[in-house]
């Protein structure tokens, strides 16, 4: 038996050096690599980044490719572990043929990756990362999530005081990096528009949320904010109305997400902030949309579309570089120049590598989501 | 007061959850003698096979309940076969990897085939809430999924604590959870009466798991691993096999759990559960269980 | 087989010497940067795990909180480098002495407790540990973490690059090694033998078992404080969420894999658990499937691990021995 352990052993080991990629080593073809957790706790989110960068990559591989470059990505599992993205990285970035790395989906990892893509010279461009003190800690860091200084306090200001004309707010936030990052840009915007706040903050595998519904209910606001990216915002806003709380729910972070509509109890009592909306009337954005849920078995969030358009950056970077050789620094340089229109929205990195959107309101109409205010919102 | 009482509500239908969940803990803890790990994901296969009798068949609760303890059931002989059965008399260390590696297995798989996103479960009961006037202008808010799972919490204990003590095998198994050598003895097969056991416990634990979904309106791939840790500290407050003590202690800790979040911050949550459950075992180590170390 | 132990024997000092050489040698011969991480991942959770083999294997408590005194050494380092500067090398004892001090602390509780009570107690302050991470702001960073931790000075070389890394956890490994070595030959390490193989016979034969229960624990708790700040500036930033109850049971894995009991087990278990995870990439999402199958596997055909001790009370030699039905010792008990 034991034996027979140790043959299997052997089997596998052998097994995985046949299943190694063949490289590519034909020019015209761009190699970079990505940072996903496809197993564990966030393996939602990994898929998703898959899915969304193979097909951005398919798409622009058969309209000719970059500038005729033909893009290819490496995908590799990080596990949303610390210890093994960073391992990842070092593969990525040890291996010269690789031009820039994208993701990974955690701000943690990203942050921990962020020396050695700094020491080796190689842009780590994350769809995700929404730690305000990530991207400015190298040159090689970007993120396209969006700076909280930017939609926190249009939140206050925009949402809250202008559109719904409410003064008593009651915040419930996740207490991440990027939670408390929000609440604090909000918070100070929140004081000049004389908005009175309530807040409550809970760990970010928190499931229960009757005691915290309760407790925000005790101050009597006109309305209830939630600042969270995932499942937990429909998980409130479900809490709330399960409690018999009529009440306006606004959120920031899940954007336009199709997901939270088919999480939620009362979908058309949402309001949100977001840089984008799929618009029903856009054939391509419902068809990216329906190609998504295709592939992925489930309807898509902000975040598979952020990885979507981080593949059209390099992309349009590699376009951007012209006839100059193809190299990680000019595809920093070319990137930190970058002006683009995604589907999340307009992209223009700041010189820190993270971007400022512009936001819209939206509301949901029957299961679908629509734009209450536009972009153009703020200057009326 | 008003405040505190709903508060205390929450508490209760959280602890209610919780006590289900120990309850099958303590019958799996009880009559294989040994703990689990793979609890978590034995609720969340039972809560996908009743996801998929809403999915396919409609809203039928009755329905559901039984598809889930079914399939919790079936799988609680997996996990019987594989973790348990070639252990009984091995150090308690290698069972508990079996289960850590076979709740790895289950997550994973079902990552794979059910996908990794959460399933909404909505609208399975109305979204009713009843305000109950206690005197003068004190009221609670009470809402009907609560009265709904805390009255199932309740019919299932009595349920089983009925075939503990009326049926023939509910007695072989308690002869096997407080001494599988004297009930060898006795003629009861050991083996089978202790896998009956465990699958009924894993059938709890799927009924708690379908609960849990109803209650969050949602099926995570990922959230199991911190029930399972629940389901094992209210088992643990009670003495670890006492079923009505267990149940005692989820109520316990939901309702501990609940009252520190009024205090402070759900931050804290696990804090107050798990610093709770160290006092109480610094000053009476077999929780709340009136005889000191006389089973298991 | 007895040649080669013989052999060993005589010349154990050379031997010892060897490997040592053969171990310096490993990130100059290794071609890429990448191995030598995953060379450094390895000794890095060799010691990890060697320090709850401590606690797990040579005195017989389970202990699942391992990641909380991980965390205490990694924290420790974090916050006094980057607010005041402190030298690494005088972080690794301090930050050991911490993890020691709460390692104290946990085992206080757990001295009238046996089997599981212990483990859950164990489990839960790995938790409680993890939750002042996350909210202590002021010292820990809170929900930022600590980024930017300051890389160790070793002779002028730079620490950042694995190659270089990799003596820092070398350095750590073999002085843990060598020290263990000389602990378990002691009264202290023979006393907590005596305790895994029956307590109460050792307690009868006057081995004050809540005194060595308790240093055993710290002893343990002390390594995992000096690798988690070791781990600190190896991975740069740290966050509450990498100390979670996984990799308590990560580490807890490859001491079983390996072999508890014995100092060879968790080497050989790090070596594995990192290998097998990462040759079995190619099977993408399949890939933990696979590796809880053979874990299930492992404790089937080899439950005292590979190199785990085959003569002692954890080789679980009695799955074969004895009937099924045997009293309750098998299972959890308190006492």
């Amino acid at each position: 038996m034991k034996k027979l352990f140790t043959l299997l052993l052997a089997l596998v080991l052998v097994l995985s050096l046949f299943a190694l990629p063949a490289s590519a080593q034909s020019k015209g073809v761009i190699k970079l690599g990505g940072l996903a957790p496809l197993t564990g706790n966030y393996a939602e989110y990994g898929k998703g980044f898959q899915i969304g960068w193979q097909m951005a990559l398919d798409e622009i591989n058969a309209a000719g490719g970059a500038n005729g470059y033909l893009l290819e990505i490496d995908v590799k599992d990080s596990q949303g572990d610390t210890v093994v993205s960073s391992t990842m990285a070092t593969a990525f970035a040890e291996d010269e043929e690789i031009m820039a790395i994208l993701g990974d989906f955690t701000s943690g990892a990203c942050k921990a990756n962020a020396s050695i893509v700094d020491r080796y010279g190689v842009v780590q461009l994350s769809p995700t990362a929404s730690a305000p003190d990530y991207a400015s800690m190298s040159p090689f860091c970007f993120s396209i999530m969006g700076r909280q200084d930017g939609e926190a306090p249009y939140l206050a200001t925009y949402v809250l005081k202008k559109y719904l004309g409410v003064t008593k707010v009651a915040v419930i936030r996740v207490d991440s990096d990027w939670g408390l990052s929000c609440f604090e840009n909000f918070k100070v915007q929140a004081d000049i528009e004389g908005l009175e706040v309530t807040e409550e903050k809970y760990k970010s595998d928190e499931t229960d949320f009757s005691s915290i519904i309760t407790k925000a209910k005790l101050s009597d606001p006109e309305v209830l904010v939630v600042m969270d990216q995932g499942a937990a915002v429909s998980a409130i806003f479900n809490a709330a109305d399960s409690a018999g709380w009529d009440i306006k729910h606004v959120a920031l972070g899940p954007g336009t997400s199709e997901q939270v509509v088919s999480q939620l109890m009362t979908p058309d009592n949402i309001i949100v902030t977001s840089p984008f909306f799929f618009d029903p009337q856009n054939a391509e954005l419902t068809k990216w949309k329906e190609e998504f849920a295709g592939k992925a078995g489930f309807d898509p969030t902000v975040h598979p579309a952020c990885a979507y358009d981080t593949m059209y950056l390099i992309k349009t970077a590699i376009e951007n570089i012209g006839d100059g050789e193809i190299t990680r620094d000019a595809i920093r340089a070319a990137l930190q120049d970058v002006e683009m229109v995604g589907i999340t929205g307009r992209i223009k990195f700041e010189p820190s590598g993270d971007i400022q959107r512009d936001y819209m309101i939206c509301g949901v109409e029957n299961g679908e989501w629509k734009v209450l205010e536009g972009f153009d919102y703020v200057n009326q | 007061m008003e405040y505190f009482l709903n508060q205390l509500v929450n508490g209760l239908s959280q602890g209610a959850i919780y006590a289900l969940m120990a309850i099958g803990y303590s019958v799996i803890v009880g009559v294989v003698g040994m703990v689990t790990f793979t609890y978590g994901e034995i609720m969340m296969i039972g809560a996908f096979g009743a996801y998929y009798v809403f999915q396919f068949v409609g809203v039928n609760l009755p329905l559901a309940l039984l598809a889930a303890f079914a399939s919790s059931f079936v799988l609680g002989i997996i996990v019987y076969k594989l973790c348990y059965e070639r252990f009984f008399n091995a150090p308690r260390h290698i069972s508990l990897l079996c289960t850590i590696g076979f709740s790895m297995l289950i997550k994973n798989l079902v990552q794979i085939v059910f996908g990794p996103e959460a399933k909404p479960v909505l609208n399975i009961i109305d979204n009713r809430t009843f305000s109950i006037p206690l005197g003068g202008a004190v009221s609670i808010d009470l809402k009907l999924l609560q009265i709904v799972i805390m009255a199932l919490v309740v019919v299932l204990a009595v349920t089983l604590t009925l075939f503990f003590n009326r049926t023939k095998s509910g007695v072989a198994l308690r002869a096997v959870s407080q001494n599988k050598e004297a009930a060898y003895l006795m003629g009861i097969n050991v083996k089978r009466t202790a896998m009956l056991g465990n699958c009924i416990g894993c059938g709890f634990g799927g009924i708690a798991g379908i609960l849990l979904a109803i209650y969050y309106y949602t099926i995570s791939t990922t959230t199991w691993g911190g029930f399972s840790m629940k389901a094992f500290s209210a088992s643990v407050l009670g003495g670890l096999v006492d079923l009505r003590m267990s149940a005692l202690g989820g109520l316990f800790i939901g309702i501990i759990e609940n009252l520190g979040i009024t205090i402070s911050s759900a931050t804290f949550r696990d804090m107050f559960a798990f610093g709770f459950l160290i006092l109480m075992l610094v000053i009476r180590p077999q929780g709340f269980a009136s005889k000191k170390g006389s089973r298991v | 087989m007895s040649k080669v132990r013989a052999l060993f024997e005589k010349y154990q000092a050379l031997f010892y010497v060897l490997i040592l050489a053969v171990l310096c040698a490993v990130p100059f011969l290794l071609p890429k940067a990448l191995y030598v991480r995953y060379a450094c991942n390895i000794l890095m959770y060799a010691t990890l795990a060697g320090s709850l083999n401590i606690i797990n294997g040579y005195s017989g408590q389970t202990c699942l909180g391992q990641a909380g005194f991980f965390a205490i050494g990694a924290y420790t380092m974090a916050a006094l480098s980057t607010n005041f500067g402190v030298s690494f090398w005088l972080l690794l004892p301090l930050s050991g002495l911490l993890a020691a001090l709460v390692g104290l602390l946990v085992s206080l509780p757990t001295l009238k407790l046996k089997g599981i009570y212990l483990s859950i107690v164990t489990l839960g302050a790995s938790e409680i540990i993890r939750i002042i991470a996350q909210t202590w702001t002021p010292v820990t960073g809170g929900a930022m973490g600590i980024k930017q931790i300051p890389y160790p000075q070793l002779f002028g070389l730079d620490t950042f690059r694995p190659k270089y890394y990799y003596f820092i956890f070398l350095f750590i490994g073999v002085v843990f090694l060598f020290v263990t070595k000389r602990v378990l030959a002691s009264r202290v390490g023979r006393s907590w033998i005596a305790i895994r193989e029956d307590e109460i016979a050792a307690k009868s034969l006057g081995v004050q078992t809540s005194f060595y229960k308790s240093l055993n624990f710290m002893y343990g708790a002390f390594w995992a404080g000096v690798v988690g700040c070791a781990y600190a500036p190896f991975v740069n930033y740290i966050e509450a969420s990498q100390f979670t109850t996984d990799t308590g049971f990560n580490v807890l894995a490859m001491i079983v894999i390996g072999g508890q009991g014995t100092l060879i087990g968790p080497i050989v278990g790090s070596t594995i658990v990192t290998l097998l995870t990462e040759s079995l990439r190619f099977l993408e999402s399949w890939r933990y499937v696979i590796y809880a199958v053979l874990i299930i596997a492992m404790m089937w055909l080899r439950p005292q691990g590979i190199a785990g001790a085959s003569n002692s009370i954890l080789a679980g030699g009695k799955i074969k021995r004895k009937p099924a039905a045997a009293g309750g010792k098998g299972g959890a008990s308190h006492g």
